[in-house]
């Protein structure tokens, strides 16, 4: 596999314990670019927890993560690296609430070296509105679209989205979806855990599906 | 029935505030009566006898009971109620009955030292405590955030913190910040020393006593360090990074307070500068001592069920260790305190 085709994701034997329980083990997956990827299953089987393995934000008991070649996991610079290249929105989307909108963007601009959100991507979400105001006083939708504005700066060449259209209305999910669509367009990658076959399909996702372990 | 719910919505929860007042103020109040030999009167009489005096402490219980005092005078947990059809003179009447009842230690400490006088001084004081507490400021001029990199980006994240969610706090803090330098300046006047012994002992009483200065700000500092781990983590701010944004604030804070005690207590101590000097020295090590050992405990119960309580604990313990040492090593103790604390700090 030449570099052209190597996945903007890999994951290879991840394995996640918690609370002495195992939530998955041996899960491999690869995302190439232009490619949105869908997470589904019954509560519990593990989709937030994978991508928040895959996020940075949990460290898993065993496995790699890589993303654009560089571990998620890894020494620091390649830590770096991997996270610079990704967009991450938990399903709660629960930044410090005492933020405003613009200040979370301000924070993710500057430690991934990005610009503030452009124009473009202020239209499509309907930023504009919520750049002054605190992230307490936002409805869930509210903070969901400020989270995904936050995740989409740079653009990163992955976007790691947890149940992303929840909380939003028909007009904010018509714009997700568009937003999506064209970021793998442009030879980017998502993943994205859903209950929303609906969604998923509409936006095209390779569908991959996690069963609740026993045990 | 009405005001029964009332009664619970807007007086309750200011009761439940004032108990920590009340916990805080006989802490100190032992430690000023209990161990000076001071009586009540003697303290009202020095503040009737002496304006500057007088408005140090009256400005000091204006900073610590105002919170208690907002929650009664604004009643926002009654707002709902107040769309209702209600009485409109019991609330009222409750309030103010609640509003001087509640201010326990203060009334004690004046009624017990100036008997119907110190009664007229409480309600005189309670008159600008309502105004403060009914007092709204308007939203701070907002100013676009732009920060160099990660690390400059969680710094700014807990100052927002500190802004946004600790101003109560960090009044209450200045407010025993005031007393911890009135206290100690009192204690060395009164045993009538001088030089690194004085600077010992007040290092030991600011240090006790700002415990209570700092818990409630580093309950906001920690609840910031936790609601942005996901953030930080998924953006590659490093566990280092955080962590050292985090001490950054504490440090922050606490240097802040203990610059303020101890220009109360070279005021109140009538130090010379070369005491002053010592002092200076004892409380920076003193602070360092407190940021290390204060930073690894919140680290550390960040997910701790007993947060609250670990972070109390946590704070008294470096405050005992540290009058501890300087308590049995004098003013050389301080590098000992210092040292314990960066023992524990770096085995973090």
């Amino acid at each position: 596999m030449n570099a052209a085709h190597e996945p903007i994701l890999r994951v290879e034997g991840l394995a996640v314990r918690r609370g002495g329980r195992t939530i998955f083990e041996d899960m491999s997956l690869a995302v190439a670019p232009g490619e949105i990827v869908g997470l589904v299953g019954p509560n519990g089987c593990g989709k937030s927890t994978m991508l928040a393995c895959i996020a940075g934000v949990l460290a898993p008991r065993d496995g790699h993560v890589r993303v654009g070649g560089a571990s998620v996991w890894g020494p620091r610079r390649d830590r770096q690296r991997a996270r610079a290249a990704l967009g991450y929105v938990p399903e709660a989307a629960d930044p410090p609430p005492f933020l405003r909108a613009s200040e979370l963007w301000a924070l993710c601009a500057a430690a991934r070296g990005a610009g503030m959100p452009g124009e473009e991507l202020i239209n499509r979400l309907g930023l504009e509105e919520l750049r002054e105001l605190a992230l307490e006083r936002m409805s869930l939708g509210q903070r969901r679209r400020a989270c995904l504005g936050a995740a989409l700066l740079g653009p990163p060449s992955l976007l790691v989205l947890d149940e992303p259209d929840n909380g939003l209305d028909a007009r904010r999910t018509d714009a997700l979806e568009v937003l999506l669509r064209d970021h793998a367009a442009a030879g980017h990658a998502c993943i994205v855990a859903s209950h929303d076959a609906g969604l998923l399909d509409r936006i095209g996702a390779r569908v991959v599906r996690l069963a609740v372990r026993a045990g | 029935m009405w005001l029964s719910v009332w009664t619970r919505a807007v007086i309750a929860p200011a009761a439940r505030r004032a108990y920590g007042v009340w916990a805080g103020a006989g802490l100190v109040g032992a430690m000023i009566f209990g161990g000076t030999g001071m009586h009540p009167s003697d303290l009202t009489g020095l503040a009737v006898g002496d304006p500057g005096v007088g408005v140090v402490l009256a400005l000091t219980w204006l900073l610590v009971f105002v919170p208690v005092a907002r929650g009664l005078v604004r009643a926002d947990g009654a707002r709902y109620l107040a769309a209702l059809p209600a009485p409109a003179v019991w609330p009222r009447l409750l309030a103010g009955a609640a509003l001087v009842g509640l201010q326990l230690p203060w009334l004690a400490l004046w009624v017990g030292g100036d008997g119907a006088r110190g009664l007229a001084v409480v309600g005189g004081v309670t008159v600008p405590i309502a105004l403060v507490a009914a007092w709204r400021p308007r939203p701070g001029r907002r100013i676009g955030a732009r920060w160099a990199s990660g690390p400059a980006a969680l710094r700014g994240v807990f100052a927002r913190a500190l802004r946004r969610r600790a101003a109560d706090a960090l009044l209450r803090g200045a407010g025993i910040a005031i007393l911890a330098g009135f206290f100690a300046g009192l204690l060395v006047r009164n045993n009538e020393l001088a030089g690194r012994s004085a600077a010992a002992l007040a290092a030991a009483a600011i240090a006790i006593v700002l415990v209570g200065a700092q818990i409630g700000v580093r309950l906001v500092l920690l609840d910031a360090h936790r609601s942005s781990a996901w953030l930080a983590a998924s953006t590659g701010i490093s566990d280092s990074a955080r962590v050292a944004a985090l001490a950054f604030a504490i440090a922050a804070v606490d240097l802040a307070a203990a610059a303020l005690a101890v220009l109360v207590v070279v005021i109140a101590g009538q130090f010379d500068l070369a005491t002053t000097a010592w002092l200076a020295l004892a409380v920076l090590a003193s602070v360092a001592g407190g940021v290390l050992a204060g930073t690894r405990t919140l680290v550390r119960a960040a997910d701790s069920p007993n947060v609250a309580t670990r972070v109390v604990v946590g704070a008294a313990v470096t405050a005992g260790l540290t009058v501890l040492w300087l308590g049995v090593f004098g003013f050389v103790g301080i590098a000992g305190a210092l040292a314990t604390s960066a023992v524990l700090a770096v085995r973090e």
